[in-house]
This record gives C-alpha cells, structure tokens and sequence, in this order.
C-alpha cells in the first residue's frame, strides 16, 4: 500500500515547504504572503501526524501538536487579516513594497 | 484498488493546490486553491490513522481559516486596485530558487535515510483528549490564552480601523 511509505508522505510535506517558500519571496501582497504561511503551517502538520503515525509511539504526541499548530494557526490568521485591513484603509494597499515606514 | 486510486487522486489534488495557491495570479484563485490543498491533507489524515485531526483541518482550516480569508479578498478593495501578484522577475525567480533549492537539499538527506515504519494504528479521540490534559495542560491552556488574546485584539483593529484615514470610501 503507498499509504504505508513514510516518504510519500515527507516529500509532500517538504513540496508544501517549498511551495509556502516559494510563495513567501515571490508574492506581493499581504494577503499572498499569509496564504503561503498557511501552507508551509500545513506541511509542519502533516509532518508532525505522520512521524506520529509511522515512528510508532504508544501515545499520539504528534496529532497533539497538529492541534495546537492549528490553534495557532487559526489565531495567527484572525490577527493577520485584521492588520491587513487596518492597512487597507488607512492606506488603500496591501502592496509590501509600500509600506516601509521601518526601513532603517 | 480503489482506495489507492483515491489516495493518489488526493495526493495530486494537495500538489495542484499547493502550486496554485503559490503560483495563481488572482488572490482569490490562490485562495481557493490553498482550500483545495488543506481538504486534501485532511483526506491524508484519514489515511494516516487520525479521524480526529482531519474533522478538525475540515472544520478549523476549511471552516474558519477559509471563510476568513475570502472574507479579507474581498474588503481588501476591488482587484484592479491591486498591485500586480506577479512582481518583478528577480523576485519569482528568487522564491522558485528558494522554494525548489530547500526542497532538493532536505530531499536528499530523506532519501538516503532508512526509515523504519511501525504497524498502523488509529488513535482515538480519548486518547488524544487524556494526553492533552494529562501531559501538555500548560501548553493547551496557553493556546486557549493566545486565541482569547488574538480575538480580542481582532475587535480592537476593527474599531481602529473605523472611519479614520484620508479617502475612506468605506465610512
């Protein structure tokens, strides 16, 4: 069975990280940068659920910290999109390039 | 059969998603192409013997992530204000770079690699909630914390952002 192949399951993850990665440096907005973070979030998850599933331990300690990624997750995107639209509106873009007011 | 025929579909549907979302010009696109690739990796949770945390990627991540981020698509302005999601060339060509470097460093260090996989098991929903508040209280009791915190800060970046700025069209 594929599903018994733990490297099936970490080259995905690993394409995740590369994808999120990937879509860190090339996009332009805010709101692509955070949907990249979500991505390599989830990579980290399913890494977590399948050295859980696979490097048998008696107690499922990996799904545990899937959960708590996902909580943070969750919270980290609640937070993230009511930045984004305070910058929207006192700003009218959400374009990285133009907000540089930290720039040393 | 069909069960690996549905396995590799839902291996292709994460990949496709995954590329769409980093590669998609149009935000929303990429947005729903990042909801195709988190149902596919809670149909791989089905397959790695974890009901549970695949009803919560469905519920949290195509539930509330999801709807949240369309939601921010759609007040972050109409789309022909945006700035183009293709950047300069330097820039993609750096994240494809980047992206494909990690990916064949990490990847060669995997493949050399015996890994040695146990027997299948599925773990319950008791046993996950006994772990959580017998061994990691601390650490689950400070995640109830920081999304208590990051709701209430979401209530005070929206009344912030009420009405204030130069040429707020939406009052």
């Amino acid at each position: 069975m594929p599903w018994d192949d733990p490297r099936v399951f970490q080259l995905l993850s690993l394409i995740l990280l590369g994808c999120g990665l990937m879509g860190l440096a090339s996009r332009r907005t805010l709101l692509g940068m955070l949907i990249s973070v979500e991505l390599i979030l989830n990579g980290a998850g399913l890494n977590f659920v399948l050295s859980d599933r696979f490097f048998h331990q008696p107690f499922p300690r990996g799904e545990v910290f899937t959960l708590f990624i996902m909580g943070i997750a969750a919270s980290e995107a609640a937070i993230a999109l009511g930045l984004i639209l305070l910058i929207f509106r006192r700003r009218q873009t959400i374009d990285e390039g133009k907000l540089r007011e930290l720039r040393g | 059969m069909i069960a690996e025929v549905i396995f590799w579909v839902t291996v292709g549907l994460v990949v496709l998603g995954a590329l769409g979302a980093t590669l998609s010009s149009s935000l929303i696109y990429a947005v729903f192409f990042l909801l195709l690739a988190m149902g596919g990796i809670g149909g791989l949770y089905v397959y790695l013997g974890s009901p549970f945390v695949a009803m919560m990627q469905v519920l949290i991540y195509l539930g509330a992530v999801g709807v949240l981020l369309v939601f921010a698509v759609m007040l972050a302005g109409p789309f022909w204000l945006r700035p183009k999601e293709r950047g300069r060339f330097i820039k993609v060509g750096l994240g494809v770079a980047l992206g494909t470097g990690v990916v064949i460093a990490l990847y060669k260090g995997l493949r050399h690699h015996h890994w040695e996989a146990g027997p299948p098991h599925v773990s319950s929903a008791e046993a996950l909630g006994r772990l959580i508040l017998d061994e990691y209280p601390l650490a689950f009791e400070l995640i109830s914390l920081l999304i208590v915190m990051s709701i209430l800060g979401a209530i005070m970046l929206g009344l912030l952002s009420k009405g204030r700025g130069k040429g707020d069209a939406m009052g």
